[in-house]
């Protein structure tokens, strides 16, 4: 199911000169920023929870389908659409939350793997089911491309760094400056403290479910005019989403958005400058790479392993 | 205590009739399908033989070791081409392609284990689910050995010496026996001091540590068992349906496997081997209800995921113990009237007195 | 010859020295304590000692063995045992499993004698099953033998937890805080247990905070304050010691009141 999203179009097998490097660099940066918001999604919920939720990456793919869905079938205008897709992407994630994670009181954490992966399962299935098996396609919020330095850049890129540049900044201060944003970090840090002042871990839980979700939601309606979005794209989101963490180290909001930015450069140079044939493998090789030699994230600080 | 040992032996016997019976039953049952699709219903039977050998492997690692793996797909699919390879490409007998694919799923068991040694929990997930990918994606780019994603066919059938295993009936056989084979050795592993051991590393690394348990070499080693158990059913597979192609190793493929020993239930073989079968029948509900209509196969069918994913998230919710644990329950009530309560099924606990 | 020689060993977290420099020895036969306030860096010390830490600096020599750097289960089978402050049984599994596990040390059939039921695998079982059980009432738990360890009260998990320690056939135990949660009669059996421990041939070190059971049994004390030692000798002596004295003053936990 990875190789059935191509990300970007590879051009390997040519000399790559300048303009074309940065040509690389962009698509890089575009896929990144889309890995970025994957990962910041999965960084939410692993405050909250201390679990992955391995079905992150079916928010990306709801994200695009419901958008799709609003537009095609409802017939909204497009930022209406995208509006609403995005928000029932959110709300898909609350829904996950309060009926497959909160009755699971104990929060052990393979326990909760297992009931994300089959959450991941049940989320695609379910959209095959509503939407169809086929590819499903969204107009460009603008048409046409930029030329930087004699790279040229499609406008819907643009939408993207845009998109996923807003959310960081409006995420960021959620975060510092709303009494919801403090609440959260609170119950990151100290569930039990949280309490005692009067914040209750179970809905900020479950808002960071909505959250992750909206995050996925966007980054899946900003990716859909370009590559298209079917039933079966999440886990590859959701995979690469992970490298992106993980890459940047698990916990970090800043580190996930570098991290998904590293691994769409070093995606896109391998390409530029190995072979596409192995395209899809090389977030894979990273992601097991940092798992086995560097766990706590390029960006994370040391971590020993506490007994 | 003499009269506990009597009431314990007479338990024992009581269980060993029962796998007997089922033994018995599962022998025999090729002799009872006949009719017009009696070949389809023994390869039907024949496959979810080849799950529950996958599966009795799982149970191992995730089950009693408490490991989870989101790539066992990739294991069965290293299996199964390189027995295609060495039987098809090289023309070597089914017993060559059967080593070839132990040794081969052993090294990628060793592979993924060692890195993975210092991963817990997501991340052992997560590099498991990684490396599943990865395979896959090798198994479509090497299209000069694996045939890309058109697959591979024209692999040879099963055979031992100068006898091949044509007939549905014989191939049925020779899966379900080494299924069995499979649960035996994993019975006599999982009662004795490796199997206390995995569930002592399931139980508390910690505790297991300081009780003198060589963590990483019982890790490595039940990765590697676990693998081969299904490097073994890939080599079953490759042989007896011919044709091996991409898109049965996939992730979805590792996730139904994880439900099937999700459902199946924690240390225990037999809950598994039974998951196995159900959600393996839940593809080919034609089997179990012979008059089924077409369009109501149409339906579960196209619900099959949906009910896969149902189940993982429903029994782990309210059924964690899985089928084993209800199993066990029902077992203890029987039991009641036999002996008195006890530790767990799993007999480690009354070994000295059955010997 | 002291059985255990602790040199120079110091292990700091970031900006925090938990053990600075904390050296003393410890002869065979001997019960010896380390007591300190809470966070004197005791657990930590302990960790250093069975593999389960390492520490920045220093060495720890067991019957002429360096144990620095060794993986906890290798330190075990060197002869060294420990319990944990936070008890770390297998809870789903019988009291006798969990001391069996402790005999794995000992025993060896592997992955491959055991699948094929090798005779010897199946004697060694029996012998481990029989040893389990031994093991079991000398703490005074064979009531408790097929009972899972997640139904046995506080006060008798740590006997189990000891229990399974005694399994590896240590030379020396080293227990964290063996008496917290007991009650008199408890602590009072556990006394017990310890000497008829030590009369098995078995060297204790033994971290706790019960003053009354620290003074009953051990023959030497070792005090740590904020990761230092800052006393060391027989029980008498340090009751007196005014160092120890304005440690436990100076700092009333109310968590162990």
């Amino acid at each position: 199911m990875i190789s059935s999203t191509g990300l970007f179009q590879g051009r390997h097998g040519k000399t790559v000169d300048t303009p074309e490097l940065l040509q690389f660099a962009l698509a890089g940066l575009k896929n990144g920023s889309i890995y970025a918001l994957v990962a910041l999604g999965f960084t939410i919920v692993y405050a909250s929870t201390g679990v992955l939720n391995f079905a992150q990456g079916e928010f990306v793919m709801l994200g695009g389908m419901l958008s799709v869905w609003a537009y095609s079938t409802l017939g909204l205008p497009l930022p209406l659409a995208g509006l609403l897709g995005v928000l029932l992407t959110g709300l898909v994630g609350v829904i996950f939350e309060l009926l497959a994670i909160r009755p699971r009181k104990d929060g052990d954490p393979l326990a909760l793997i297992i009931i994300t992966v089959g959450g991941s399962m049940l989320l695609s299935s379910l959209a095959r089911h509503l939407f169809g098996p086929t590819e499903k396609a969204l107009p460009r919020f603008s048409e046409g491309s930029v030329n930087i330095f004699g790279a040229s850049l499609e406008r819907q890129s643009l939408w993207i760094f845009g998109i996923a540049a807003v959310a960081v900044v409006l995420l960021t201060f959620m975060y510092s400056y709303t009494r919801l944003g403090k609440a959260m970090r609170a119950c990151a840090i100290d569930r039990n403290a949280a309490r005692l002042v009067g914040i209750e871990p179970r809905m900020m839980v479950t808002l960071s479910f909505g959250l992750a979700a909206i995050l996925g939601g966007l980054a899946g309606l900003a990716t859909t005019p370009l590559t298209q979005t079917a039933f079966n794209v999440g886990p590859s989101f959701g995979v690469k989403g992970f490298a992106a963490a993980i890459l940047g180290g698990l916990g970090n909001p800043f580190a996930a958005v570098l991290g998904g930015l590293t691994l769409g450069l070093l995606e896109s140079m391998s390409v530029a400058f190995i072979s596409s044939t192995y395209k899809d493998a090389i977030s894979l090789i990273i992601l097991l790479l940092v798992l086995f030699v560097r766990p706590q994230g390029l960006f994370g600080g040391s971590s020993r392993q506490k007994v | 205590m003499s009269g506990r040992s009597l009431n314990i032996s007479r338990f024992l016997t009581v269980r060993a009739a029962i796998v007997a019976v089922l033994l018995l039953v599962v022998a025999v049952l090729p002799l009872f399908v006949t009719g017009t699709d009696a070949r389809y219903v023994l390869k039907v039977l024949t496959f979810v033989g080849i799950n529950v050998l996958i599966v009795t492997g799982l149970a191992l690692l995730f089950g009693y070791a408490g490991q989870v793996s989101l790539g066992h797909a990739a294991f069965y699919g290293l299996g199964a081409y390189a027995s295609a390879y060495v039987t098809a490409t090289l023309g070597m007998p089914w017993f060559v392609g059967l080593a070839a694919a132990i040794a081969v799923t052993a090294l990628g068991g060793l592979a993924l284990a060692v890195p993975s040694l210092r991963l817990r929990g997501h991340y052992l997930a997560m590099a498991t689910l990684g490396f599943g990918e990865i395979m896959r994606i090798v198994f479509v780019e090497a299209s000069s050995i694996t045939g890309g994603p058109d697959g591979f066919s024209g692999i040879p059938l099963p055979s031992l010496g100068s006898f091949v295993f044509a007939t549905p009936q014989s191939i049925y056989w020779l899966v379900w026996g080494v299924a069995a084979l499979a649960i035996m050795i994993s019975y006599n592993i999982v009662s004795g001091r490796p199997g206390r051991s995995m569930r002592a590393l399931h139980g508390s690394e910690l505790g297991a540590m300081a009780s003198g348990v060589d963590l990483v070499g019982l890790k490595v080693r039940v990765f590697v068992i676990s693998a081969v158990f299904a490097g073994v059913a890939g080599s079953l597979y490759a042989a007896t349906v011919g044709f091996v192609s991409p898109s049965t190793f996939t992730f979805h493929f590792s996730v139904v496997l994880v439900a099937m020993a999700v459902l199946g239930g924690t240390r225990s073989l037999a809950g598994p081997a039974a998951a196995a079968i159900l959600l393996t029948l839940v593809s080919f509900p034609d089997i179990v209800l012979p008059g089924l209509s077409r369009d109501i196969l149409a339906v579960v069918q196209d619900w099959e995921v949906d009910i896969y994913a149902l189940v993982i998230i429903l029994v782990v919710l309210f059924l964690p113990e899985g089928i084993a644990g209800a199993g066990r329950r029902v077992l203890g009530l029987l039991r009641r009237g036999v002996v008195e309560p006890s530790g767990s099924d799993s007999g480690t606990g009354q070994r000295g007195d059955e010997a | 010859m002291s059985l255990l020689e602790v040199r120079e060993v110091t292990r700091r977290f970031g900006g925090l020295t938990a053990v600075d420099n904390v050296s003393f020895n410890v002869p065979e036969g001997e019960i010896c304590a380390v007591i300190g306030p809470n966070g004197a860096g005791k657990s930590t010390l302990f960790n250093c000692l069975t593999g389960f830490d390492s520490p920045d600096a220093g060495t720890v020599t067991f019957a002429g063995r360096e144990l620095v750097g060794m993986r906890p289960d290798r330190v075990v089978r060197a002869g060294v045992a420990r319990t944990f402050q936070n008890t770390q049984l297998f809870e789903e599994m019988s009291a006798r499993e969990n001391v069996m596990v402790g005999c794995h040390a000992k025993t060896r059939a592997g992955f491959v004698s055991t699948a094929l039921r090798l005779p010897w695998t199946v004697k060694e079982e029996r012998l481990a099953a029989e040893d389990a059980d031994r093991l079991l009432r000398l703490v005074g738990l064979e009531e408790w033998r097929d009972a899972p360890a997640a139904d046995m009260p506080h006060g008798l998990r740590r006997l189990l937890e000891i229990a399974r320690a005694l399994a590896t056939q240590p030379h020396l135990m080293l227990l964290d805080e063996p008496a917290a949660g007991l009650n008199n009669s408890e602590t009072e059996a556990l006394a017990h247990a310890l000497y008829r421990i030590r009369d098995h041939g078995a060297t204790l070190v033994v971290v706790e905070h019960d003053m009354g059971l620290v003074m009953e049994v051990s023959d030497q004390i070792v005090v740590l304050d904020r990761g230092c030692k800052i006393a060391e000798g027989p029980p008498r002596l340090i009751q007196k010691d005014p160092e120890v004295i304005r440690a436990y003053l100076g700092e009333e936990d109310p968590e162990d009141v």
